[in-house]
């Protein structure tokens, strides 16, 4: 007899969740302050002013620049807290860039950090300007610090970003979030 | 980077987050979000498959373009794979043996002083 008639997906095929997974994670390793994540109930919201197909779009990331001297940046580098950064860096989105993610707390396991589209939409956002998907690529990116302060997040570096997609004249933003 | 979502949107940029923390970009809180349910560092699409991450960022854009309310999530329909035991894996105590825990344990502390001594370095 067929156990699963309904086709019932298993019960681990679901989001996973992470805020557990982590607090369990470094109660085990015996740090006891869990780290407390910002949370609100509401969000803003803003509409588009103009369709995407004519907007200018900004790409935010969290992704790194590859910097030579600061130990494995993958593909397949273990966690490399040396590769971190701690201010907003911004490049030119008309050129291609080698960022990387081996100063964020990634999958290990399951992925490798080999190709860098997966996390740095950059050339495919300029294929979707050539599309018309979009209106057109804003002149740059910028780049995001995980700094774990919300303190310094949000007086710091959004302060910053939303200063440079103004002075870029951006409509809108895409964040590749890591 | 949801936080950074939540301010653009505020200083009048209308934003869309690409990401794979489903709950934690949620218990943020932000105006739009594309879910992949793909392992943390594959926001924007399948390594080595441009199909996938065309249709992933095309679909941010329409996210973008079409949300009505804040808090709009949309669940991108591509799988990692069909196979979810991927998923059993990162973080996960309990599957993790003593040693394994303790060798991490000192890894987290390593970690935690090269990112100590970096930013008291990049401070002075």
């Amino acid at each position: 007899m067929d156990d699963n008639p309904y086709g019932f997906a298993s019960a681990d095929d679901k989001p996973i969740p992470y805020m557990e997974r982590i607090r369990n994670y470094y109660t085990t390793l015996g740090y006891g302050k869990p780290y407390e994540w910002a949370h609100y109930s509401e969000a803003p919201f803003t509409p588009l002013k103009k369709p995407v197909s004519e907007s200018r779009v900004a790409l935010i990331t969290t992704a790194a620049p590859y910097q030579p001297g600061k130990g494995d940046q993958g593909p397949g580098s273990a966690y490399n807290a040396a590769a971190k950064f701690y201010d907003v860096y911004s490049g030119d989105t008309s050129v291609d860039h080698d960022t990387r993610i081996s100063h964020i707390g990634i999958d290990r396991v399951h992925t490798s950090q080999k190709d860098s589209n997966t996390w740095f939409p950059l050339p495919m956002l300029r294929q979707l300007a050539d599309e018309g998907v979009i209106g057109e690529v804003a002149p740059r990116f910028h780049g995001a610090p995980t700094n774990r302060s919300h303190r310094t997040t949000i007086e710091v570096d959004a302060a910053e970003i939303i200063s440079r997609v103004r002075e870029d004249e951006a409509d809108v933003a895409v964040i590749a979030a890591n | 980077m949801s936080l950074t979502a939540r301010l653009l949107e505020e200083a009048g940029i209308p934003t869309v987050v690409m990401g794979c923390a489903k709950d934690i970009v949620e218990y943020v809180g932000v105006p739009r979000f594309l879910f992949s349910d793909f392992p943390l560092g594959n926001p924007a699409g399948r390594p080595s498959d441009k199909a996938s991450q065309h249709a992933t960022l095309n679909l941010a854009m329409r996210v973008l373009e079409t949300a009505v309310v804040p808090n709009t999530t949309v669940q991108n329909p591509l799988r990692w794979s069909d196979d979810p035991s991927w998923k059993l894996d990162i973080s996960n105590v309990d599957r993790m043996s003593a040693e394994e825990i303790a060798r991490r344990r000192a890894e987290f502390d390593e970690s935690k002083r090269i990112a100590k001594a970096k930013r008291e370095g990049e401070a002075a």
